[in-house]
Protein backbone atom coordinates (compact mmCIF):
# COMPACT_ATOMS: atom_id res chain seq x y z
CA UNK A 1 0.00 0.00 0.00
CA UNK A 2 2.45 2.10 0.90
CA UNK A 3 5.18 1.56 -1.90
CA UNK A 4 1.88 1.86 -4.36
CA UNK A 5 1.45 5.44 -3.19
CA UNK A 6 4.34 6.36 -3.48
CA UNK A 7 5.13 5.02 -6.60
CA UNK A 8 1.96 6.90 -7.71
CA UNK A 9 3.32 10.00 -6.27
CA UNK A 10 6.63 9.69 -8.26
CA UNK A 11 4.83 9.05 -11.44
CA UNK A 12 2.40 11.70 -11.35
CA UNK A 13 4.71 14.18 -9.83
CA UNK A 14 7.38 13.96 -12.34
CA UNK A 15 4.87 14.99 -14.89
CA UNK A 16 4.53 18.33 -15.81
CA UNK A 17 1.76 20.00 -14.80
CA UNK A 18 0.59 22.78 -16.71
CA UNK A 19 -2.27 25.44 -15.38
CA UNK A 20 -2.75 28.97 -16.19
CA UNK A 21 -3.14 30.96 -13.11
CA UNK A 22 -5.34 33.45 -15.01
CA UNK A 23 -8.07 30.83 -14.37
CA UNK A 24 -8.27 30.78 -11.03
CA UNK A 25 -10.09 32.90 -8.48
CA UNK A 26 -7.03 32.39 -5.82
CA UNK A 27 -5.09 30.06 -4.49
CA UNK A 28 -7.83 27.79 -2.97
CA UNK A 29 -9.20 27.52 -6.28
CA UNK A 30 -6.19 26.23 -7.89
CA UNK A 31 -4.97 23.89 -5.21
CA UNK A 32 -8.56 22.57 -5.23
CA UNK A 33 -7.98 22.02 -8.81
CA UNK A 34 -4.75 20.34 -8.69
CA UNK A 35 -6.23 17.90 -5.89
CA UNK A 36 -9.59 17.36 -7.83
CA UNK A 37 -8.07 17.13 -11.59
CA UNK A 38 -5.56 14.32 -10.18
CA UNK A 39 -8.05 12.18 -8.00
CA UNK A 40 -6.21 13.00 -4.65
CA UNK A 41 -8.03 11.53 -1.92
CA UNK A 42 -9.01 15.05 0.05
CA UNK A 43 -8.03 13.95 3.57
CA UNK A 44 -4.70 12.72 2.64
CA UNK A 45 -3.11 15.29 0.31
CA UNK A 46 0.44 14.31 -0.85
CA UNK A 47 1.22 17.69 0.72
CA UNK A 48 4.91 17.15 -0.68
CA UNK A 49 4.42 16.65 -4.47
CA UNK A 50 0.62 19.39 -4.04
CA UNK A 51 3.72 22.00 -2.79
CA UNK A 52 5.72 21.08 -5.84
CA UNK A 53 3.15 21.15 -8.28
CA UNK A 54 1.62 24.68 -6.48
CA UNK A 55 4.83 26.47 -6.52
CA UNK A 56 5.64 25.45 -10.12
CA UNK A 57 2.49 26.59 -11.36
CA UNK A 58 3.18 30.08 -9.70
CA UNK A 59 6.62 30.30 -10.99
CA UNK A 60 4.97 31.44 -14.42
CA UNK A 61 2.39 33.40 -13.82
CA UNK A 62 3.14 35.25 -10.86
CA UNK A 63 4.97 38.09 -12.20
CA UNK A 64 2.35 39.14 -14.16
CA UNK A 65 0.14 39.46 -11.45
CA UNK A 66 -1.14 42.33 -9.66
CA UNK A 67 0.93 42.79 -6.29
CA UNK A 68 -2.21 41.93 -4.32
CA UNK A 69 -2.85 38.86 -6.22
CA UNK A 70 0.62 37.30 -6.27
CA UNK A 71 0.58 37.76 -2.42
CA UNK A 72 -2.52 35.66 -2.00
CA UNK A 73 -0.80 32.92 -4.18
CA UNK A 74 2.40 33.37 -2.36
CA UNK A 75 0.76 33.38 1.13
CA UNK A 76 -0.73 29.48 0.43
CA UNK A 77 2.52 29.02 -0.91
CA UNK A 78 4.09 29.74 2.48
CA UNK A 79 1.62 27.32 4.55
CA UNK A 80 1.91 24.50 2.26
CA UNK A 81 5.66 24.21 2.75
CA UNK A 82 4.96 24.98 6.35
CA UNK A 83 2.62 22.34 6.83
CA UNK A 84 5.06 19.69 4.67
CA UNK A 85 7.87 20.95 7.26
CA UNK A 86 5.59 20.21 10.14
CA UNK A 87 5.23 16.89 8.65
CA UNK A 88 8.77 16.06 8.65
CA UNK A 89 8.64 16.77 12.74
CA UNK A 90 8.91 14.09 14.83
CA UNK A 91 5.23 13.79 15.91
CA UNK A 92 3.44 12.47 19.31
CA UNK A 93 2.71 8.38 19.23
CA UNK A 94 -1.03 9.27 19.21
CA UNK A 95 -2.49 9.66 15.90
CA UNK A 96 -4.86 12.69 16.17
CA UNK A 97 -6.53 14.22 13.34
CA UNK A 98 -6.50 17.59 14.87
CA UNK A 99 -2.81 17.67 15.10
CA UNK A 100 -2.26 16.79 11.77
CA UNK A 101 -1.03 20.13 9.98
CA UNK A 102 -3.02 19.15 7.34
CA UNK A 103 -6.65 19.55 9.18
CA UNK A 104 -7.03 23.56 8.59
CA UNK A 105 -6.26 23.26 4.93
CA UNK A 106 -8.43 20.28 4.50
CA UNK A 107 -11.15 21.94 6.24
CA UNK A 108 -10.62 25.37 4.02
CA UNK A 109 -10.82 23.22 0.60
CA UNK A 110 -13.83 21.45 1.85
CA UNK A 111 -15.67 25.06 2.55
CA UNK A 112 -14.41 26.76 -0.69
CA UNK A 113 -15.89 23.28 -2.69
CA UNK A 114 -19.11 23.98 -1.05
CA UNK A 115 -19.29 27.42 -2.10
CA UNK A 116 -18.16 26.53 -5.36
CA UNK A 117 -21.21 24.24 -5.56
CA UNK A 118 -23.48 27.29 -4.28
CA UNK A 119 -21.77 29.08 -7.67
CA UNK A 120 -23.05 26.25 -9.74
CA UNK A 121 -26.77 26.62 -8.33
CA UNK A 122 -26.21 30.84 -8.35
CA UNK A 123 -24.74 30.46 -12.60
CA UNK A 124 -27.88 27.95 -13.33
CA UNK A 125 -30.31 30.60 -12.05
CA UNK A 126 -28.91 33.35 -13.49
CA UNK A 127 -28.97 31.69 -16.50
CA UNK A 128 -32.73 30.70 -15.96
CA UNK A 129 -33.50 34.21 -15.18
CA UNK A 130 -32.32 35.46 -18.22
CA UNK A 131 -34.61 33.36 -20.49
CA UNK A 132 -37.41 35.98 -18.83
CA UNK A 133 -37.96 39.06 -20.43
CA UNK A 134 -39.70 42.17 -18.67
CA UNK A 135 -41.94 44.03 -20.86
CA UNK A 136 -40.24 47.24 -22.36
CA UNK A 137 -37.09 44.95 -22.96
CA UNK A 138 -37.01 45.58 -27.11
CA UNK A 139 -36.19 48.90 -27.03
CA UNK A 140 -37.02 50.98 -30.32
CA UNK A 141 -34.69 50.14 -32.69
CA UNK A 142 -31.79 52.42 -33.57
CA UNK A 143 -31.46 53.21 -37.53
CA UNK A 144 -30.21 49.54 -38.58
CA UNK A 145 -26.50 49.77 -39.68
CA UNK A 146 -25.50 48.66 -42.71
CA UNK A 147 -23.63 45.79 -41.88
CA UNK A 148 -20.08 45.56 -44.84
CA UNK A 149 -21.39 42.92 -47.64
CA UNK A 150 -18.84 40.81 -48.29
CA UNK A 151 -17.85 40.16 -51.75
CA UNK A 152 -18.71 36.51 -52.89
CA UNK A 153 -17.56 36.30 -56.21
CA UNK A 154 -14.26 35.57 -58.37
CA UNK A 155 -12.11 37.40 -60.32
CA UNK A 156 -14.07 36.22 -63.86
CA UNK A 157 -17.38 36.98 -62.21
CA UNK A 158 -16.23 40.47 -61.72
CA UNK A 159 -14.91 41.02 -64.88
CA UNK A 160 -17.58 40.06 -66.72
CA UNK A 161 -20.19 42.30 -64.06
CA UNK A 162 -18.19 45.13 -65.43
CA UNK A 163 -18.13 44.28 -69.23
CA UNK A 164 -21.95 44.24 -68.82
CA UNK A 165 -21.68 48.40 -67.81
CA UNK A 166 -22.86 50.43 -71.23
CA UNK A 167 -20.11 52.20 -72.54
CA UNK A 168 -19.85 55.66 -71.29
CA UNK A 169 -21.87 57.62 -73.84
CA UNK A 170 -19.92 59.95 -76.00
CA UNK A 171 -18.94 63.36 -74.73
CA UNK A 172 -21.26 66.10 -76.04
CA UNK A 173 -20.38 67.10 -79.35
CA UNK A 174 -20.07 70.80 -79.25
CA UNK A 175 -22.49 73.11 -80.94
CA UNK A 176 -22.22 76.77 -81.22
CA UNK A 177 -24.45 78.39 -79.30
CA UNK A 178 -27.80 77.88 -81.53
CA UNK A 179 -29.68 81.10 -82.48
CA UNK A 180 -32.29 82.50 -80.06
CA UNK A 181 -35.52 80.38 -81.01
CA UNK A 182 -39.03 81.96 -80.49
CA UNK A 183 -42.04 80.22 -80.14
CA UNK A 184 -43.67 81.72 -83.14
CA UNK A 185 -40.77 79.25 -84.96
CA UNK A 186 -42.21 76.58 -83.29
CA UNK A 187 -45.57 76.80 -83.64
CA UNK A 188 -45.00 77.53 -87.53
CA UNK A 189 -42.84 74.11 -86.96
CA UNK A 190 -45.21 72.08 -84.96
CA UNK A 191 -47.98 72.74 -87.82
CA UNK A 192 -45.65 71.99 -90.82
CA UNK A 193 -45.28 68.48 -89.08
CA UNK A 194 -48.93 67.67 -88.38
CA UNK A 195 -49.99 68.92 -91.70
CA UNK A 196 -47.61 65.68 -92.93
CA UNK A 197 -47.93 63.50 -90.11
CA UNK A 198 -50.66 61.82 -88.02
CA UNK A 199 -48.51 62.60 -85.26
CA UNK A 200 -45.64 63.88 -83.88
CA UNK A 201 -43.14 63.24 -81.62
CA UNK A 202 -42.66 66.39 -79.00
CA UNK A 203 -39.20 65.38 -78.60
CA UNK A 204 -38.76 65.74 -82.75
CA UNK A 205 -39.99 69.41 -81.87
CA UNK A 206 -36.23 70.49 -79.92
CA UNK A 207 -34.14 66.88 -79.98
CA UNK A 208 -32.18 68.18 -83.21
CA UNK A 209 -31.39 71.11 -81.26
CA UNK A 210 -30.34 69.88 -78.05
CA UNK A 211 -31.10 73.51 -76.28
CA UNK A 212 -33.28 74.25 -73.47
CA UNK A 213 -33.83 77.58 -75.19
CA UNK A 214 -35.81 75.29 -77.73
CA UNK A 215 -37.30 72.74 -75.41
CA UNK A 216 -38.54 75.46 -73.94
CA UNK A 217 -39.70 77.18 -76.95
CA UNK A 218 -41.26 74.18 -78.54
CA UNK A 219 -43.33 73.35 -74.91
CA UNK A 220 -44.56 76.54 -75.31
CA UNK A 221 -45.85 76.41 -79.29
CA UNK A 222 -47.38 72.88 -78.35
CA UNK A 223 -49.52 74.26 -75.23
CA UNK A 224 -50.35 77.39 -77.25
CA UNK A 225 -51.76 75.33 -80.17
CA UNK A 226 -53.50 72.82 -77.42
CA UNK A 227 -55.51 75.93 -75.99
CA UNK A 228 -56.16 76.63 -80.00
CA UNK A 229 -57.16 72.93 -79.68
CA UNK A 230 -55.68 72.72 -83.17
CA UNK A 231 -53.64 70.06 -81.49
CA UNK A 232 -54.27 67.03 -79.06
CA UNK A 233 -51.00 66.35 -76.19
CA UNK A 234 -51.09 62.47 -75.47
CA UNK A 235 -49.12 60.58 -72.99
CA UNK A 236 -49.71 57.11 -71.98
CA UNK A 237 -48.43 57.19 -68.77
CA UNK A 238 -45.84 59.62 -66.64
CA UNK A 239 -42.23 59.53 -68.36
CA UNK A 240 -43.41 57.84 -71.63
CA UNK A 241 -43.12 60.17 -75.15
CA UNK A 242 -45.28 63.12 -75.62
CA UNK A 243 -47.46 62.90 -78.70
CA UNK A 244 -48.57 65.76 -80.28
CA UNK A 245 -52.29 64.70 -82.29
CA UNK A 246 -54.22 66.64 -84.34
CA UNK A 247 -56.97 67.96 -82.90
CA UNK A 248 -60.61 69.40 -83.06
CA UNK A 249 -59.91 72.13 -85.41
CA UNK A 250 -58.03 70.44 -87.67
CA UNK A 251 -56.02 72.41 -89.89
CA UNK A 252 -55.56 69.56 -92.42
CA UNK A 253 -58.31 67.49 -92.60
CA UNK A 254 -57.23 64.32 -91.47
CA UNK A 255 -59.75 61.63 -90.66
CA UNK A 256 -60.58 60.52 -87.23
CA UNK A 257 -59.35 57.39 -87.38
CA UNK A 258 -56.34 57.76 -88.63
CA UNK A 259 -55.77 59.00 -85.43
CA UNK A 260 -57.26 56.48 -83.89
CA UNK A 261 -55.51 53.92 -85.22
CA UNK A 262 -51.42 56.11 -84.52
CA UNK A 263 -53.34 56.33 -80.90
CA UNK A 264 -53.22 52.02 -80.87
CA UNK A 265 -49.70 52.25 -82.06
CA UNK A 266 -48.44 54.24 -79.69
CA UNK B 1 -63.98 46.84 -13.13
CA UNK B 2 -63.07 43.52 -11.52
CA UNK B 3 -60.12 43.35 -8.87
CA UNK B 4 -58.16 40.91 -11.75
CA UNK B 5 -58.22 43.01 -13.99
CA UNK B 6 -56.93 46.00 -12.12
CA UNK B 7 -54.18 43.82 -10.80
CA UNK B 8 -53.50 42.93 -14.05
CA UNK B 9 -53.48 46.22 -15.42
CA UNK B 10 -50.93 47.31 -12.61
CA UNK B 11 -48.88 44.57 -13.39
CA UNK B 12 -48.74 45.32 -17.52
CA UNK B 13 -48.07 48.96 -16.77
CA UNK B 14 -44.96 48.58 -14.68
CA UNK B 15 -41.71 47.70 -15.77
CA UNK B 16 -40.16 46.35 -12.43
CA UNK B 17 -41.52 44.44 -10.00
CA UNK B 18 -44.48 44.89 -7.56
CA UNK B 19 -44.94 44.42 -4.07
CA UNK B 20 -48.68 43.37 -3.14
CA UNK B 21 -48.66 46.05 -1.41
CA UNK B 22 -47.81 48.65 -4.15
CA UNK B 23 -49.99 46.53 -6.53
CA UNK B 24 -53.43 47.15 -3.97
CA UNK B 25 -52.84 50.71 -3.84
CA UNK B 26 -54.14 50.93 -7.13
CA UNK B 27 -57.67 50.40 -5.31
CA UNK B 28 -59.60 51.58 -2.50
CA UNK B 29 -61.77 48.04 -2.33
CA UNK B 30 -58.05 45.91 -2.93
CA UNK B 31 -56.13 44.51 -0.01
CA UNK B 32 -53.00 42.54 0.25
CA UNK B 33 -55.20 39.30 0.39
CA UNK B 34 -57.12 40.02 -2.73
CA UNK B 35 -54.37 40.73 -4.92
CA UNK B 36 -53.15 37.58 -3.87
CA UNK B 37 -56.10 36.06 -5.35
CA UNK B 38 -56.12 37.88 -8.33
CA UNK B 39 -52.79 37.22 -9.09
CA UNK B 40 -53.53 33.54 -8.56
CA UNK B 41 -56.32 34.16 -11.11
CA UNK B 42 -54.45 35.44 -13.70
CA UNK B 43 -51.58 33.00 -13.70
CA UNK B 44 -54.43 30.40 -13.89
CA UNK B 45 -56.04 32.13 -17.09
CA UNK B 46 -52.61 32.61 -18.55
CA UNK B 47 -51.99 29.15 -18.51
CA UNK B 48 -55.23 27.94 -19.41
CA UNK B 49 -54.69 30.76 -22.62
CA UNK B 50 -51.01 29.51 -22.88
CA UNK B 51 -49.69 32.88 -23.12
CA UNK B 52 -46.52 33.81 -23.47
CA UNK B 53 -46.19 35.53 -20.68
CA UNK B 54 -46.73 34.51 -16.65
CA UNK B 55 -46.68 36.68 -13.62
CA UNK B 56 -43.81 35.83 -11.92
CA UNK B 57 -42.49 36.23 -7.98
CA UNK B 58 -39.31 37.69 -7.93
CA UNK B 59 -38.42 38.65 -4.20
CA UNK B 60 -41.13 39.75 -2.84
CA UNK B 61 -42.28 41.34 -6.11
CA UNK B 62 -44.49 40.77 -8.57
CA UNK B 63 -43.41 40.63 -12.82
CA UNK B 64 -45.12 40.08 -16.29
CA UNK B 65 -42.57 38.26 -17.96
CA UNK B 66 -42.01 36.32 -20.90
CA UNK B 67 -41.85 32.52 -20.50
CA UNK B 68 -38.37 30.84 -21.26
CA UNK B 69 -39.36 29.54 -24.14
CA UNK B 70 -39.67 32.38 -26.06
CA UNK B 71 -36.19 33.72 -25.35
CA UNK B 72 -34.75 32.48 -28.35
CA UNK B 73 -36.77 34.95 -30.24
CA UNK B 74 -36.43 37.79 -28.33
CA UNK B 75 -32.49 37.45 -28.35
CA UNK B 76 -32.81 37.99 -32.16
CA UNK B 77 -33.21 40.99 -31.08
CA UNK B 78 -29.75 43.43 -30.87
CA UNK B 79 -31.53 45.94 -28.64
CA UNK B 80 -32.64 43.15 -26.05
CA UNK B 81 -29.98 44.17 -23.38
CA UNK B 82 -28.40 40.89 -22.61
CA UNK B 83 -28.58 40.52 -18.57
CA UNK B 84 -25.05 40.89 -17.34
CA UNK B 85 -23.54 37.65 -16.12
CA UNK B 86 -21.75 38.29 -12.76
CA UNK B 87 -17.62 37.08 -12.57
CA UNK B 88 -16.70 34.41 -11.11
CA UNK B 89 -15.33 36.37 -7.97
CA UNK B 90 -18.81 38.05 -7.70
CA UNK B 91 -20.56 34.87 -7.89
CA UNK B 92 -18.80 33.11 -4.99
CA UNK B 93 -18.88 36.34 -2.64
CA UNK B 94 -22.47 36.17 -3.45
CA UNK B 95 -22.68 32.38 -2.36
CA UNK B 96 -20.79 32.88 0.94
CA UNK B 97 -22.80 36.02 1.72
CA UNK B 98 -26.16 34.51 0.74
CA UNK B 99 -25.56 31.43 3.23
CA UNK B 100 -23.87 33.30 6.11
CA UNK B 101 -25.45 36.43 6.45
CA UNK B 102 -24.62 38.47 7.79
CA UNK B 103 -21.00 38.53 7.22
CA UNK B 104 -18.22 40.94 7.63
CA UNK B 105 -15.51 41.25 4.71
CA UNK B 106 -12.40 39.21 6.68
CA UNK B 107 -15.34 36.20 7.20
CA UNK B 108 -15.47 36.24 2.94
CA UNK B 109 -11.91 36.90 2.56
CA UNK B 110 -11.32 33.69 4.27
CA UNK B 111 -13.53 31.23 3.20
CA UNK B 112 -11.96 32.82 -0.65
CA UNK B 113 -8.73 32.89 0.21
CA UNK B 114 -8.58 36.06 -1.76
CA UNK B 115 -9.52 39.70 -1.27
CA UNK B 116 -12.66 41.14 -1.46
CA UNK B 117 -13.43 44.44 -1.25
CA UNK B 118 -13.36 45.26 -4.65
CA UNK B 119 -16.19 42.97 -5.53
CA UNK B 120 -17.48 43.42 -2.13
CA UNK B 121 -17.56 47.51 -3.39
CA UNK B 122 -18.82 46.38 -6.97
CA UNK B 123 -21.58 44.44 -5.38
CA UNK B 124 -22.89 47.30 -3.58
CA UNK B 125 -22.45 49.45 -6.21
CA UNK B 126 -25.53 47.27 -8.11
CA UNK B 127 -27.07 46.84 -4.91
CA UNK B 128 -27.16 43.10 -4.93
CA UNK B 129 -25.96 43.19 -1.55
CA UNK B 130 -26.63 45.73 1.53
CA UNK B 131 -25.13 46.46 4.67
CA UNK B 132 -27.59 44.76 7.28
CA UNK B 133 -25.54 45.18 10.35
CA UNK B 134 -22.43 45.85 12.44
CA UNK B 135 -20.04 43.19 13.74
CA UNK B 136 -19.28 43.06 17.55
CA UNK B 137 -15.45 42.86 17.33
CA UNK B 138 -13.24 45.49 16.38
CA UNK B 139 -13.78 48.90 14.84
CA UNK B 140 -17.70 47.15 14.76
CA UNK B 141 -17.25 45.65 11.44
CA UNK B 142 -19.73 46.15 8.31
CA UNK B 143 -22.32 43.05 7.87
CA UNK B 144 -23.53 42.22 4.67
CA UNK B 145 -26.46 40.37 3.15
CA UNK B 146 -28.24 40.07 0.26
CA UNK B 147 -30.82 42.01 -1.51
CA UNK B 148 -33.77 42.10 -3.21
CA UNK B 149 -32.01 43.19 -6.17
CA UNK B 150 -30.21 40.07 -5.71
CA UNK B 151 -33.68 37.75 -5.78
CA UNK B 152 -34.44 39.38 -8.61
CA UNK B 153 -31.72 38.84 -10.54
CA UNK B 154 -31.62 35.07 -10.00
CA UNK B 155 -35.19 34.57 -10.38
CA UNK B 156 -35.99 33.76 -6.76
CA UNK B 157 -38.40 34.42 -4.30
CA UNK B 158 -36.79 34.09 -1.17
CA UNK B 159 -32.91 32.95 -0.35
CA UNK B 160 -34.73 29.89 0.65
CA UNK B 161 -34.92 29.09 -3.02
CA UNK B 162 -31.57 27.93 -2.58
CA UNK B 163 -31.18 24.21 -2.16
CA UNK B 164 -30.11 24.08 1.59
CA UNK B 165 -26.63 23.67 2.98
CA UNK B 166 -26.83 19.96 3.69
CA UNK B 167 -28.62 19.37 -0.16
CA UNK B 168 -25.37 20.47 -1.76
CA UNK B 169 -22.39 17.59 -2.97
CA UNK B 170 -20.31 18.89 -0.51
CA UNK B 171 -21.73 19.31 2.73
CA UNK B 172 -20.14 21.01 5.61
CA UNK B 173 -21.97 19.85 8.41
CA UNK B 174 -21.11 16.33 7.26
CA UNK B 175 -17.45 17.33 6.94
CA UNK B 176 -16.90 17.47 10.52
CA UNK B 177 -17.82 13.77 10.48
CA UNK B 178 -15.95 12.32 7.83
CA UNK B 179 -13.05 14.01 9.81
CA UNK B 180 -13.65 12.67 12.89
CA UNK B 181 -13.88 9.14 10.48
CA UNK B 182 -10.80 9.49 8.50
CA UNK B 183 -8.92 10.46 11.82
CA UNK B 184 -6.29 8.15 12.24
CA UNK B 185 -5.59 7.15 8.52
CA UNK B 186 -4.14 10.67 7.48
CA UNK B 187 -0.74 10.67 9.54
CA UNK B 188 -0.41 6.95 8.60
CA UNK B 189 -0.67 7.64 4.98
CA UNK B 190 1.35 10.99 5.36
CA UNK B 191 4.19 8.83 6.00
CA UNK B 192 4.37 7.07 3.16
CA UNK B 193 4.18 10.34 1.37
CA UNK B 194 7.14 11.65 2.92
CA UNK B 195 9.05 8.70 2.70
CA UNK B 196 8.13 8.83 -1.04
CA UNK B 197 9.15 12.61 -1.36
CA UNK B 198 12.71 11.26 0.83
CA UNK B 199 13.17 8.59 -1.46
Amino acid sequence: MNSIASSQDTIQGSEPFQVSLERFEGPLDLLLHLIRSQDIDIFDIPIARITEQFVSALSDGLEAMPIERAGEFLEMASTLVRIKAQLLLPRPEQPDWDADPRAELVRRLLEYEHFQDVVHVLEGAEAQRGRHFAKGFVESRPAPTLAPVELELTLAEFLAAAARIPEPLPPVVFRPPSQTVTVGEKVSLLRRLLAKAKRVSFDRLFRPWGTRAHAIAALLAALELARQQVLRIEQVKPFASIWLLPGERKQTGDPPEATESAEGIA
Amino acid sequence: MKVEQIVEATLFASQTPLTLEEISRADEGLDVERVVEAIQFLRDSYEDAERAFQIYQLGDGFQVLTRPEYAPYLERFDSVPRAPHLSPAALETLAIIAYRKPIGRIEIEEVRGVSASSVLRTLLDWELVQVVARGEGLGRPLLYGVTQKFLEHFGMKDVSDLPAADELPVVLGELQQAMEAERPKPLAAETADSTGESS
